[in-house]
């Protein structure tokens, strides 16, 4: 069934993954705002904490994460066109990506705790860890999602929905989504 | 489409790079500014190109804009 997206009811991917972003978007927002703003009122100490953290281990985590993004995009655009194995392919790819975020958020999470900068060292370091920590427990869900995307492309190929692909690959959007306000608010501008 | 797929990824990919630049140096209330802007500029191309919201009903789209919009203006005001 061809599906309108200009209506309002049927953006890509269906209403109730929309709903379920601009709530996350909300949620995370509203964190965020409220690390600004604790951080305003103690400027110095919010900027010696953030300098602690590894720039460049963020910013290519921001790489990987993008490029899963692009390859989960490609992803649905050769389902459009009825290229099933590419499009198994490329989720693959994206979910390789995605693991390699997790494993080398990992790798920052496990120096941070070394350096003893855990939850209760500041409270920059509390925002820190909060808001990283659900992220990166919502790309978690993000991957298994993707893998049960990948295998109904795989087993059910023409009968497998676009709805449900194009909201598997949403809700993996939103991840990128929330890490691209992420990462300039923690690691870039205090 | 393939196309417009490729020139968003090589963007996101330069804006990150360039915003990591941006941010080693000084910040000043210019910078924040303008690290704000391009780190929105990135989250509406993974809205509208990734996520195709560019295809979408006109409300979706404004909900996008108008997030983007208000929290950046905050950022920059608080920071």
């Amino acid at each position: 069934m061809e599906v309108n997206n200009k209506s309002i009811y049927y953006p890509p991917g269906g209403i109730l993954i929309w709903i379920v972003i601009y709530l996350e978007l909300l949620t995370f927002g509203m964190a965020m705002l409220a690390l600004a703003y604790y951080g305003s009122q103690d400027r110095l100490n919010y900027h010696t904490d953030s300098q602690l953290l590894n720039k460049t281990i963020a910013t290519l985590n921001t790489v990987l994460l993008l490029t899963s993004g692009f390859l989960v995009a490609k992803g649905v655009h050769f389902f459009k066109n009825k290229l099933f194995q590419k499009t198994s392919n490329y989720f693959l790819w994206a979910m390789l990506s995605g693991l390699g975020f997790l494993l080398l958020k990992l790798v920052e999470y496990y120096e941070k705790l070394q350096a003893g900068l855990d939850m209760n060292y500041s409270t920059f370091y509390m925002f820190y860890w909060l808001l990283t920590g659900f992220h990166w427990i919502h790309v978690l869900v993000g991957l298994v999602i993707l893998g049960f995307v990948r295998r109904s492309v795989l087993q059910k190929q023409k009968k497998a929905a676009l709805e449900d692909i194009e909201a598997g690959a949403a809700f993996w959007h939103l991840c990128d989504l929330i890490w691209l306000l992420l990462f300039p608010i923690l690691y870039l501008l205090f | 489409m393939k196309k417009s797929l490729v020139y968003s990824y090589i963007g996101l990919v330069v804006l990150t790079l360039l915003v990591a630049l941006l941010a080693s140096g000084q910040l000043s209330k210019m910078i924040v500014t303008v690290i704000v802007v391009l780190s929105l500029l990135k989250f509406w191309l993974v809205g509208f190109e990734f996520m195709e919201l560019k295809k979408a009903h006109s409300f979706w789209k404004v909900l996008l804009l108008g997030f983007g919009v208000l929290i950046g203006f905050l950022f920059v005001v608080l920071l």
